[in-house]
């Protein structure tokens, strides 16, 4: 049971608070002290108000004693079904948890446990007219009971709450209006803001009026507004009768010519509305203007402007048109031959006028027009009075009313159908010309008289790899080989300074750095007085045809070298032949028969690089030249081997010799002989590949003495052979048989052999 | 051939040719003007041998274009001796380097007589 002494505390408590909340209008300060309060009075040091917040969604801790500041004024609790600080408020009646370890109706906040509260009292607190405002919550670190007094002792505590927080909330809200009107009302400098007495006496003069008028508020309170009324609208009692309308109807507009301190003039478009007491009695007038002076001048000489525009455009434009605001209906238009009028007012003017595919960028333009209340200017064609098509340039201002509002379009339209003839041909050509241009493989260029080019083709920059901003000007010299950079240079400026046409061959290099040569041209073109205005250049890859030049002359020269060659061949074998004739019968015939094994020497030759020289090819070409078949008589036995093209012409003749000497005297010129021709390749240490050749007869007839001819063939093997083609040979003729060995590199030069 | 007044009696000439016949008619022209003929040789490597194991060369003729090579390692070791030479040659004249601008050349067939005219002259 409280003792009295307990009563007489917590009596003492309310009076505290009921006191120290009247001397207070800050609603958070009233409601911590209500905590302290509280938490004092019941022993718990610990008290919070918790404030429903977000339409009943949440509870904002928003007072409180012995919590921490995080929590106050931070914390929101959302209202949950099973918290027992909702069922409080659904209740309307105090919940008690005494012990929270033995809690089991509802859930205990966690932040609450982490503080350590044992147990904890929910009183709700009311508003006038039964409204939840939220919660006061006492707290205490230990299990406590809560009894009857100290549940009686907070509820009225938090009715006396109730009223206290309702005045608070409602002051502040007041003074918060307060705040934001003066704010506007100090802060407004386009607007003129003033109030009156009934008499219309000044009464406040806010900064924009002293903005406005000029006036300082000092000087004007007191005064009557009329000061600031034209002698003119005072002497026709305007400013009177402005503030009587106003008393009569609430309001009245007050849209005229005001007078500033320094006697000039300000243009105010403001309304002047009447003021009551509570009891309807009339308390004065504020009055509320915006100096529009600028915008009145603006708007004129905007009109002022119009005026000229159309003016203007009447006398220099083919067409003169007027629109409807939304371009809906033309009103009228003035053809002046390049298009149809229209006289009166016609709503199918666009079917009338524009090709159906234009008519959608036209409704584009004039949409976009319209919605910035800017001109309308478009190119567009248009179906002409004689019922062609053309183009016209048409624009067309918006005419305005007070308001700012469009009223009708005037516009004007001239025929540029043969300007835009033209260009679009020009278009054309140029668009034909990029696409030739691009497509040729040279590398075309525009240039001034100096060298700085100012287009290039695509084939340039593809063959280059530059871009165009690498290319331009001088640029393009970087691609030039260093070489060649001052000769070209040189050449092409002293050509166009003579206005020659310049012709050089350089080299470019291409993007993966390799150089290429070009044969370049260029062409001044120039203007009807003589001069050069630009230069037209192409330059053609030629490198190939170039390097087949070069080929060219290599194989001319190789030629040369061969036939000279092959007529000293021919002259020796003559002198050789001559020698060992007889008879110019004899001389002919071996003659004749040598310079034939020449020339197919020269044919084998010829297509040696399609048809690579075999020993066995070269064998059989001399013995099938012999006419007669002696197929089943001749063995030739060896590998596919490739002779190389400087061994052929000797070893050739010297084949040759064997087998004309087989057939007259050898093998072959008798029934039962046989030759063998075998072959092999072999690599002695220390050398290259050989061929070693074995030219075997048997069956032969020895005659009584050495002929000639074979003379020769044996100066071929034993002498020639050596000295031309490093070979070592044998030349060994038997009583029935002859034996010939030939051993010669198949490789490229090895050593030496003495001729 | 022979005659008093031919300048190639009793001149030491180095010929430098590939082809066989060639060489052997050139050798046997020389020979028949009286000449003493080293080589004939077909090879660069051969001619270089013999210039250097031969004390006295007077002239020489070198065929340009060898079966592999050109001749021109033979002029140059010739040059540095101070030995007169004629290139023997099918080629035109321009694909000859430059160094051997003032190098006389006869043009194949040679003829002896003409060697020795372009040699002495």
């Amino acid at each position: 049971m409280p003792d009295r002494e307990q009563m007489m505390k917590r009596q003492q408590v309310l009076a505290d608070f009921g006191e120290f909340s009247l001397c207070s209008e800050d609603l958070d300060e009233v409601l911590t002290e209500a905590c302290r309060l509280v938490g004092e009075a019941l022993g718990t040091r610990r008290a919070k108000i918790l404030e429903i917040q977000q339409d009943g969604q949440c509870l904002l801790v928003r007072a409180g004693v012995g919590w921490d500041p995080d929590i106050v004024g931070q914390l929101r609790l959302p209202m949950s079904e099973r918290s027992s600080e909702t069922f409080a408020i659904k209740e309307g009646k105090p919940v008690i948890t005494q012990d929270i370890r033995q809690e089991e109706r509802f859930e205990v906040p966690k932040f609450m446990k982490k503080a350590g509260v044992m147990a904890l009292a929910n009183v709700p607190i009311f508003v006038p007219g039964r409204k939840a405002y939220g919660l006061l919550q006492v707290d205490a670190t230990e299990p406590r009971e809560f009894g009857n007094e100290d549940v009686e002792f907070l509820r009225t505590y938090t009715t006396i709450l109730g009223p206290v927080i309702d005045r608070l909330r409602k002051v502040g809200t007041l003074r918060s209006s307060e705040e934001r009107f003066r704010l506007v009302v100090e802060n407004a400098r386009d607007y003129a803001i003033f109030t009156t007495d009934p008499e219309d006496r000044i009464t406040d003069w806010y900064p924009g009026a002293e903005f406005v008028f000029g006036w300082k508020a000092r000087e004007v309170i007191g005064q009557p507004a009329a000061i600031t009324f034209t002698p003119e609208d005072r002497e026709a009692g305007e400013d009177s009768e402005e503030t009587a309308n106003a008393a009569r109807e609430g309001s009245a507009p007050n849209v005229r010519w005001h007078l500033r301190k320094d006697g000039t003039r300000v243009f105010i478009e403001g309304m002047t509305t009447a003021l009551h007491h509570p009891d309807g009695s009339l308390r004065g007038f504020l009055k509320i203007g915006q100096d529009v002076t600028k915008r009145r001048a603006a708007d004129r000489a905007l009109r002022e402007s119009e005026e000229r525009f159309r003016a203007f455009v009447t006398a220099s434009s083919d067409v003169v048109y007027r629109m409807s605001s939304d371009w809906s209906e033309m009103q009228e238009l003035e053809g002046r031959g390049f298009l149809y009028n229209t006289p009166e007012p016609n709503r199918a003017w666009m079917d009338h006028y524009i090709h159906p595919d234009d008519q959608p960028v036209v409704q584009a333009a004039i949409n976009q027009a319209i919605r910035t209340k800017t001109m309308f200017e478009l190119e567009h064609r248009v179906r002409r009075a004689d019922g062609s098509l053309g183009w016209t340039d048409s624009r067309a201002v918006p005419l305005l009313d007070e308001q700012g509002e469009i009223t009708a379009w005037f516009g004007a339209a001239s025929d540029v159908t043969d300007r835009k003839l033209v260009e679009e041909a020009l278009r054309e050509s140029e668009a034909r010309f990029r696409a030739i241009a691009d497509v040729v493989p040279e590398c075309l260029w525009r240039s001034d008289p100096e060298g700085r080019v100012t287009w290039f083709n695509e084939r340039w920059f593809a063959y280059t790899g530059q871009s165009p901003e690498e290319a331009q000007e001088h640029g393009w010299l970087d691609t030039l080989h260093p070489d060649d950079r001052e000769r070209c240079m040189t050449r092409f400026r002293a050509a166009m300074s003579e206005g020659k046409t310049y012709s050089g061959e350089y080299r470019i290099r291409a993007a993966d750095g390799q150089y290429r040569w070009f044969l370049a041209r260029a062409e001044p073109l120039r203007d009807g007085a003589g001069r050069t205005i630009q230069i037209f250049g192409a330059a053609t890859d030629i490198h190939d045809l170039r390097e087949l030049q070069e080929q060219q002359s290599v194989i001319v020269a190789e030629l040369q070298h061969r036939t000279r060659n092959l007529i000293t061949v021919v002259r020796a074998i003559a002198q050789q032949t001559l020698a060992a004739s007889s008879s110019l019968q004899v001389f002919r015939s071996q003659f004749n028969d040598r310079l034939s094994a020449l020339s197919r020497v020269q044919g084998l030759l010829s297509r040696a690089d399609q048809e690579p020289i075999t020993i066995r090819a070269l064998i059989q070409t001399e013995l099938d030249a012999l006419g007669a078949d002696h197929r089943e008589r001749i063995v030739l036995e060896g590998p596919a081997v490739t002779l190389r093209k400087g061994s052929v012409q000797t070893l050739a003749l010297a084949v040759h010799e064997l087998a004309t000497n087989a057939q007259k005297y050898g093998a072959l010129s008798t029934e039962p002989g046989q030759l063998t021709v075998r072959w092999r390749v072999h690599v002695p240490e220390g050398e290259g590949r050989r061929l070693a050749l074995d030219w075997y007869e048997q069956g032969i007839r020895l005659p009584e003495e050495e002929p000639a001819r074979r003379g020769y063939g044996r100066e071929l093997i034993e002498r020639a052979l050596p000295y031309v083609l490093q070979a070592r040979t044998r030349y060994e003729l038997g009583e029935t048989e002859l034996r010939c060995s030939i051993d010669l590199p198949l490789t490229a030069r090895t050593k030496k052999a003495s001729p | 051939m022979i005659s008093a007044t031919n300048p190639l009696a009793g001149c030491r000439v180095l010929l430098v040719e590939d082809e066989y016949f060639i060489a052997d008619d050139l050798r046997r022209q020389f020979e028949e003007s009286g000449a003493e003929v080293l080589g004939p040789v077909p090879r660069v490597e051969e001619a270089l041998e013999l210039i250097a194991a031969t004390p006295q060369i007077d002239a020489a003729v070198l065929d340009v274009n060898l079966q592999d090579e050109m001749v021109y390692p033979v002029a140059d070791a010739l040059r540095a001796r101070g030995v007169p030479f004629i290139f023997s040659t099918g080629y035109e004249k321009t694909t000859i380097p430059e160094r051997y601008a003032g190098v006389k050349h006869c043009e194949k067939p040679l003829e002896a007589a003409q060697v020795a005219k372009a040699l002495f002259a």
